[in-house]
């Protein structure tokens, strides 16, 4: 079943909404931090970078087949401050598999936006979404995401270590998992 | 690298490279449920096992990554054909390769899966330089899980409904084992924990 979601979606604080070409600077400010790129598949991102980023995720509003991914700026909605993203991806239509993920600028940690957003995404993904398993993968030393993981409520499944090689180093990787009827039994 | 020597000789078996004549024992294991879940070509009758065994038979090495080498084994006995194990090189760079065994099971629970296994991670880690070698496993085959944790594998994931197989709902097992890890010694079978002093 296609998702074409109504924007924006609206949370206590937040508001998750498609991205738009006047975000290319917001972006860059997080995008550009070594520390946020560390655990990233991406280097830090120029600003040419960032704005052909932005302009991709610009498209990524639906899921219509396999591979489509969501991907929605999150703003506060007290400043309209830009403060990160969050996205949905979309691996199997027929056994109802996705993933979430999500970049946040370390300029607003430790308020909670980053777990208020994923719970807003997860709302989308087993509710109009229809999906029946949701997963997340992040580098073992990345403490900030998995424990987000955990407080979204979502089950470590994997542990791989140095099953690839990462900027250079073995990797170690933690994928966690969510089943719609746990989702729902919170 | 040196070349590849085979056959392999084990305690009770020989492990070698298929043959054109190894058609009827594949076909006494070949088309069964547990076997076709990750045989790499889905077979339902003898011609189509006799196409499998052509597959099997080019896998005789690992020259680049993506190659499969597949051995039969074969009790040196009686050369009975039992089952097989195949090594698949699935990434160069980081040095990964997949396990994937196959046992008849009017074979089976003798320890000679044990032994090929064992065999072939000296193999992969010996000849081949592979760093990391990894099984996947049904979650309800219990023999299959038994055996990795015998032979000194860790578990590494646990996949729950996260695909699916034949109409239903998937559990699957991630079993993994580093070059670091793996031990001749440990191809020594310990004690059964009951059987230790306490």
């Amino acid at each position: 079943m296609a998702l074409y979601p109504e924007y924006p979606l609206i949370s206590d604080r937040l508001r998750l909404r498609p991205f738009t070409r006047g975000d290319v600077d917001a972006v860059y400010t997080y995008r550009s931090r070594d520390d946020v790129a560390r655990y990233l598949f991406d280097v830090a991102l120029s600003r040419e970078e960032c704005a052909l980023a932005v302009q991709q995720r610009i498209g990524q509003v639906a899921l219509e087949k396999d591979g489509d991914k969501i991907i929605l700026a999150v703003e506060l909605l007290s400043t309209g401050s830009l403060i990160g993203e969050v996205s949905l991806t979309w691996h199997s239509a027929d056994a109802r598999q996705g993933e979430i993920g999500w970049i946040f600028n370390p300029d607003y940690q430790g308020e909670g936006y980053a777990t208020e957003a994923a719970r807003a995404l997860l709302d989308l993904a087993f509710g109009p979404g229809d999906i029946h398993r949701v997963s997340a993968r992040c580098d073992v030393r990345n403490g900030s995401s998995w424990r987000l993981m955990e407080r979204l409520g979502m089950r470590r499944e994997a542990h791989f270590r140095e099953h690839a090689i990462f900027k250079g180093e073995w990797d170690q990787e933690f994928v966690y998992a969510i089943l719609r009827r746990e989702w729902l039994s919170r | 690298m040196s070349s590849l020597s085979l056959p392999i000789l084990t305690d009770r078996l020989e492990l070698r490279t298929f043959e054109r004549c190894d058609v009827d024992s594949l076909c006494e294991y070949h088309s069964l449920p547990s076997v076709q879940r990750y045989v790499s070509t889905p077979t339902y009758d003898r011609a189509e096992v006799a196409g499998a065994l052509n597959l099997l038979r080019s896998q005789v090495n690992l020259q680049r990554p993506g190659d499969t080498l597949s051995l039969a084994m074969v009790r040196r006995g009686d050369h009975k054909l039992i089952g097989h194990v195949s090594l698949l090189w699935s990434d160069a760079t980081a040095g990964q390769g997949e396990i994937r065994f196959f046992i008849n099971p009017s074979y089976s629970g003798e320890g000679y899966t044990a032994e090929a296994i064992a065999a072939v991670f000296d193999l992969a880690f010996g000849h081949f330089r592979i760093h990391r070698v990894f099984a996947r496993s049904d979650g309800r085959n219990h023999h299959s899980i038994k055996l990795m944790q015998q032979l000194g594998l860790r578990l590494e994931a646990h996949y729950r409904e996260h695909a699916l197989f034949q109409g239903e709902w998937d559990e699957e097992l991630h079993f993994a084992i580093l070059d670091r890890e793996w031990q001749r010694s440990s191809k020594v079978k310990d004690l059964p924990m009951r059987a230790r002093v306490a």
